[in-house]
């Protein structure tokens, strides 16, 4: 995968944008802002600090275009200014550690132990109930405004860590790669942190959608 | 968790449904995991809720954005022209 670095197109936008054309600006906000906006309400509280963050984020992306080499694509420079940008306002930056030294932490169980069959069981490891399925479920419940607020708040809640590779990976639509080289993460490390997301996520919708 | 190289449990299988579904398990336990689900619906349901989370995690990207903070975003953009 070669989606690391920029591509034709945006080397093209990036020189349109330094020599100050609106039309591109334009279309530059269109096709990024409601992702920012989304990236920015995973890390603040409410919608209003969101629109602040997304403003600061375009100001500070002006500001780094002269300084903008393309080692990154476009997205995932612009995504992870406003991470950082995100993470200098949420109220829970007090606790924040630099994403270097966050290695995932201790071993951390997808699914509570507690739903597994012991080992003394005839079948150690195995459900004691299967999860439901969920495409029994209406698409509207699936999909429906309550259900995302479960989402957003799930994922407001995840470590500092594991929140900004699932915003990265699931809502930007960020490469492994991109991911690795924005937060400085190693493949692996970037593999268990998304893993432990997703997971997190999943209890969380289970417990919103109804059981096992 | 001790196990048999011939199978593993459903304990096992939700702890490498993400990886599986990103394409990067070694292809032995890309093997395994796919034995499994052929007799165990319980992980068949789960790993089609990993799935069904990341596309609603995916739904959260379709923000509006509000013509005003456009409006001010290009009064910016011109500013920051002017230098």
């Amino acid at each position: 995968m070669s989606s690391v670095t920029v591509t034709r197109d945006e080397a093209d936008l990036v020189e349109r944008l330094r020599g100050g054309d609106e039309a591109a600006f334009e279309t530059l906000i269109e096709s990024y802002s409601g992702l920012m906006l989304s990236v920015a309400r995973s890390y603040v509280k409410t919608r209003a600090v969101a629109e602040e963050v997304l403003q600061d984020a375009w100001l500070a992306v002006l500001q780094g275009l002269e300084r903008f080499e393309g080692r990154s694509s476009l997205k995932t420079w612009i995504i992870s200014i406003v991470i950082n940008i995100a993470r200098t306002r949420g109220a829970r930056e007090a606790r924040t550690v630099p994403f270097a030294s966050l290695a995932p932490e201790h071993q951390e169980a997808a699914v509570d132990p507690d739903r597994f069959r012991g080992a003394g069981d005839a079948f150690p490891g195995h459900w004691w109930a299967y999860p439901a399925n969920w495409n029994e479920r209406p698409e509207e419940v699936i999909l429906g405004r309550e259900t995302l607020e479960v989402v957003t708040t799930a994922i407001e809640q995840l470590p500092d860590a594991q929140r900004a590779v699932i915003t990265m990976r699931d809502i930007a639509g960020c490469s492994p790669e991109e991911v690795c080289e924005t937060l400085a993460l190693t493949e692996g490390n970037q593999r268990v942190l998304l893993h432990r997301a997703r997971s997190r996520v999943r209890a969380a919708l289970e417990r919103h959608l109804g059981g096992a | 968790m001790a196990h048999s190289p011939l199978h593993i449990s459903c304990q096992e299988v939700v702890e490498l449904v993400s990886d599986y579904l990103e394409q990067a398990l070694p292809a032995d336990d890309a093997a395994l995991l796919e034995q499994h689900l052929n007799f165990c619906d319980g992980c068949v349901w789960y790993v089609d809720q990993v799935r069904t989370t990341i596309n609603v995690v995916g739904e959260l990207r379709a923000e509006d954005v509000p013509e005003e903070t456009k409006a001010k975003l290009m009064i910016a953009f011109r500013d920051w022209k002017r230098g």
